[in-house]
């Protein structure tokens, strides 16, 4: 009984959640930002496979014509084009879900709703699951929409649609997508909840998703010593690669200060999982899905841990929701 | 006294009730107790401390000494059962601008545990004659309209105490007769307990049937409003014994 | 009068939490910008004295140190990413600022019932806007040029003085842009997060939608300093292609290179074209915001 109860105000919590969150017109701009651009970009991704496959036939049939009868397997891999969403997903999706946390507290303060709230007979956590499973349920129907468009580009555009297994690896970065637009969604709770003024609490969790979605992998990147001369500094050295690794193996510290500071980084975790389930990676093209799972193990624990540290925190976020402002009516 | 039954315990009972805010002691041991099926009007000047006292009673926040019931119950340690019996209309009373007035009840009767909320939701709407408010979204609404669904929304579950944070702040003369009426009906037909924080002295003494004066955190007079009446009788108005109870008398 | 509403706009800039917390990004992110230049520096040449010492053992012939050929500024090749990124997000926030305080605190109402026209508070407006920004790329220049000091060792030659000079002046010309862009829509919103949101979106536009369509650049291509057009054989881009000259972010990425010397020299009259479809973004944005600023209704409250 008391099961059912809590369930029923959980949901009845989520469902309210989704509504508000389903008529903000902040929110439907910036949705609708992110299934334009990821449309855009897997047309344009379709539309360059498309014509690629069309260069592959010319060169099979021109080898087949002149008597050559073993030719290059086609070199492209249709998920791959799937690269431009899954990064717009990684940086656009983080902010949508960061708006969706503060408005999921904006809204109970401007609306001075909080009061009414806290005198319902429900709990903290009761609150914290209603708002999280809302939110959750909107960041899913996002990426049912944002996956059946990029479904039907390739399908309709690339002229090639995806088989079983295929579409099981995107459906798994989908998913991949929920924990890490829900660590974002956290984050703009936690900070919206803290903050003074709402404004701020949005501007500080910009400063973060600037932060990590963008500055850390980037610094990552660049301290890539490979990347710090056109071409690749090993190629400008005429080193092959044995050479090469003798050579790396006295720099160890080095290389690991630049992937800690990659791993700290969520983004990147997000990102090399997708592009590992979406052939984004040569290397690997021929797993099977199980082991390429067991491979991206590491990441999917960032993920998780990230998705939990966070969700911990939002929890105590709505426990110690700011005391109300002292005295009544002025 | 928290295993006393909610139904035969006094409705409000303060006891020694402080709360401090910084370093400021806005509540200064408070001994109070309001019977059942009464309408308590309680007075006192801005930043008396009459808001804290409701913030407390209504368990958004804790009081630093002492103890407050309502039914018997005490609301540090039961706020959950508190909360099932109470009503509360906020000041400057709020909800979800871009959902109906329905809609609005309907959530908040849900949350409330309400078996049938929508059913609960029109009844009540229906009872305080403002159905013609269900299908509007609260962000169209004037401030009486606001008031009127914020006490369909403080009900709905049935309270037997509702607490008024000053409820005709804000309303034209036909509002402020709207809400007398609306207390009337629900504290003689429903039986429902009102504890009222108000300014409207005029209000106070057309509704309500006791009385107490907060003071700097101190409650300094309490009674009901026929002895009031009775001990002053030389003043022709609630105003002028409420200056002379401020003042000491 | 111009003066004192671009004073008090300093004022409200200095003392709010989040310009501060970007100031400080962007400082330290042009502090990092040249540590990671010199740590790279510094491993490179180690792994090319460890390269050496191995090939003599090998008996092969030594190459040449590639670092010797790339120009002293190239350290700093990421601060025209930084400014994009960073620089454009803060600009786009003082413009924000600039154009929303006054309507959030009602403090608009009490300035309009003074004897100020509208014209002036917009230029004062625009004053506190450009000294707020000029003051945080000055403060970027001063830490960019003492890594190059620290790094090569040697006082940058009045060449590269200069350089850096142009590359901070174009930059500033950059980040008005977004600051502009945040002041419209700070005019024209009535809820204050729409207002940051949609400049954020016209910000993830310009910076990622656009170069990707004009280019093909993948929104984390476009986040690396040398920008090479995904080559595509396809008519999409050679029709888009058109486009380029007027995707700020692209024009602004490879002017910096050019002026700082990271990507291959260009005549300096090309390099001054592509700052064309900048100012003149800029300009518009301006005249548009004059104009916005002109017609709105500041009796009205926000949401």
């Amino acid at each position: 009984m008391i099961g059912s109860t809590n369930s029923r105000i959980v949901v009845t919590l989520a469902r309210h959640e989704y509504r508000a969150a389903a008529r903000n017109r902040v929110l439907a701009a910036l949705v609708l930002v992110l299934v334009a651009i990821t449309t855009v970009s897997v047309l344009i991704g379709a539309i360059d496979y498309h014509s690629q496959v069309a260069d592959y036939q010319r060169y099979v049939a021109a080898a087949r014509s002149s008597g050559v009868t073993q030719t290059a397997p086609l070199p492209l891999q249709v998920l791959s084009l799937l690269r431009g969403a899954f990064e717009y997903l990684e940086i656009i999706g983080a902010i949508i879900a960061i708006v969706l946390g503060y408005m999921s507290i904006a809204r109970e303060r401007t609306s001075n709703t909080l009061m009414l709230l806290q005198t319902r007979p429900i709990t903290s956590m009761q609150r914290a699951l209603g708002s999280a499973l809302g939110a959750l349920a909107i960041i899913a129907t996002l990426l049912l929409v944002t996956g059946a468009i990029a479904v039907l580009c390739l399908g309709v555009i690339g002229g090639d649609w995806l088989a079983p297994p295929e579409l099981l690896k995107l459906t798994l970065a989908l998913l991949a997508t929920i924990p890490y637009m829900g660590a974002f969604y956290c984050l703009g709770v936690v900070l919206t909840a803290h903050a003074r003024s709402l404004s701020n609490g949005l501007m500080a969790a910009l400063v973060i998703w600037l932060a990590v979605v963008l500055i850390i992998p980037q610094v990552g990147d660049t301290m890539d010593p490979d990347n710090q001369v056109p071409g690749g500094l090993f190629q400008s050295l005429g080193v092959d690669k044995p050479t090469e690794l003798k050579v790396l193996a006295k720099f160890t510290t080095y290389e690991k200060v630049r992937n800690d500071l990659e791993e700290a980084s969520l983004a990147k975790h997000y990102e090399r999982f997708t592009f590992g389930m979406t052939d984004v990676k040569d290397k690997y093209r021929g797993f099977t899905l199980t082991h390429l799972l067991h491979e991206k193990r590491n990441d999917i624990a960032w993920l998780a841990a990230y998705m939990l540290v966070l969700g911990a925190a939002l929890h105590r976020s709505y426990q110690r929701q700011p005391a109300l402002p002292r005295g009544g009516t002025p | 006294m928290t295993n006393a039954s909610p139904l035969d315990s006094a409705a409000i009972e303060l006891d020694g009730l402080r709360h401090r805010y910084d370093m400021d002691d806005v509540l200064r041991g408070i001994n109070l107790s309001i019977p059942r099926g009464e309408v308590f009007g309680f007075l006192g000047h801005n930043g008396s401390g009459k808001t804290t006292t409701v913030n407390i009673l209504t368990t958004l926040i804790r009081p630093t000494a002492g103890s407050a019931r309502v039914c018997g119950l005490d609301v540090e340690r039961e706020p959950m059962r508190v909360r099932q019996l109470i009503g509360y209309l906020p000041s400057d009373i709020r909800m979800y601008d871009h959902m109906t007035a329905l809609e609005n009840l309907e959530f908040f009767a849900r949350l409330s545990g309400v078996e049938r909320p929508r059913s609960a939701a029109l009844e009540t709407l229906d009872y305080l004659d403002c159905a013609d408010l269900a299908g509007k979204r609260v962000g169209t609404f004037s401030t009486g309209m606001r008031q009127r669904i914020g006490i369909a929304q403080a009900v709905l579950h049935k309270p037997v105490v509702l607490f008024l944070d000053e409820p005709t702040a804000g309303l034209d003369p036909s509002g402020v007769r709207h809400l007398r009426e609306t207390i009337q009906r629900l504290n003689s037909e429903l039986g429902v307990t009102i504890f009222m924080n108000t300014h409207q002295l005029s209000e106070v003494a057309k509704v309500c049937t006791s009385i107490g004066v907060l003071n700097h955190g101190e409650l300094i007079y309490t009674d009901s409003i026929e002895n009031t009446t009775a001990r002053f009788p030389d003043e022709a108005s609630l105003e002028g014994i409420y200056v002379r109870v401020e003042a000491g008398a | 009068m111009v003066w004192n509403i671009a004073r008090q706009q300093l004022l409200t800039l200095r003392r709010s939490g989040t310009f501060i917390a970007i100031l400080a990004t962007m400082l330290l992110m042009t502090a990092l910008a040249g540590f990671i230049g010199w740590m790279s520096h510094h491993t490179i040449i180690k792994v090319y004295d460890e390269t050496v010492r191995l090939l003599t053992a090998q008996g092969k012939p030594i190459p040449a140190n590639p670092f010797d050929s790339k120009p002293e500024l190239a350290l700093l090749s990421n601060l025209a990413i930084y400014v994009p990124l960073i620089g454009a997000i803060l600009a786009t926030i003082v413009g924000h600022i600039a154009m929303m305080e006054d309507r959030a605190s009602g403090a608009a109402r009490l300035l309009f019932s003074r004897p100020i026209s509208r014209s002036r508070y917009v230029i004062g407006k625009f004053l506190g806007t450009t000294i707020a920004l000029a003051g945080v790329l000055a403060a970027s220049a001063v830490l960019s040029t003492l890594s190059l000091v620290i790094v090569n060792r040697n006082v940058p030659a009045a060449g590269e003085v200069g350089r850096l000079a142009v590359f901070f002046g174009i930059s500033l010309v950059y980040m008005l842009v977004f600051a502009l862009v945040g002041m419209a829509f700070a005019i024209t919103s009535r809820n204050r997060s729409f207002a940051i949101v949609a400049a954020l979106g016209v910000w993830l536009v310009l910076t990622f939608v656009v170069p990707q369509v004009t280019s093909g650049l993948r929104p984390t291509t476009s986040l690396n300093p040398i920008t090479d057009p995904v080559s595509t054989s396809q008519s999409f881009f050679q029709v888009t292609a058109h486009a380029r000259p007027i995707s700020v972010s692209e024009q602004y990425k490879r002017v910096s290179a050019s002026v700082l010397q990271t990507e291959p020299a260009e005549s300096p009259s090309r390099s001054a074209l592509r700052v064309v479809p900048i100012l003149a973004l800029a300009l518009l944005l301006a005249l548009g915001v004059g104009g916005l600023v002109a017609r709105h209704d500041y009796s009205r409250g926000l949401q």
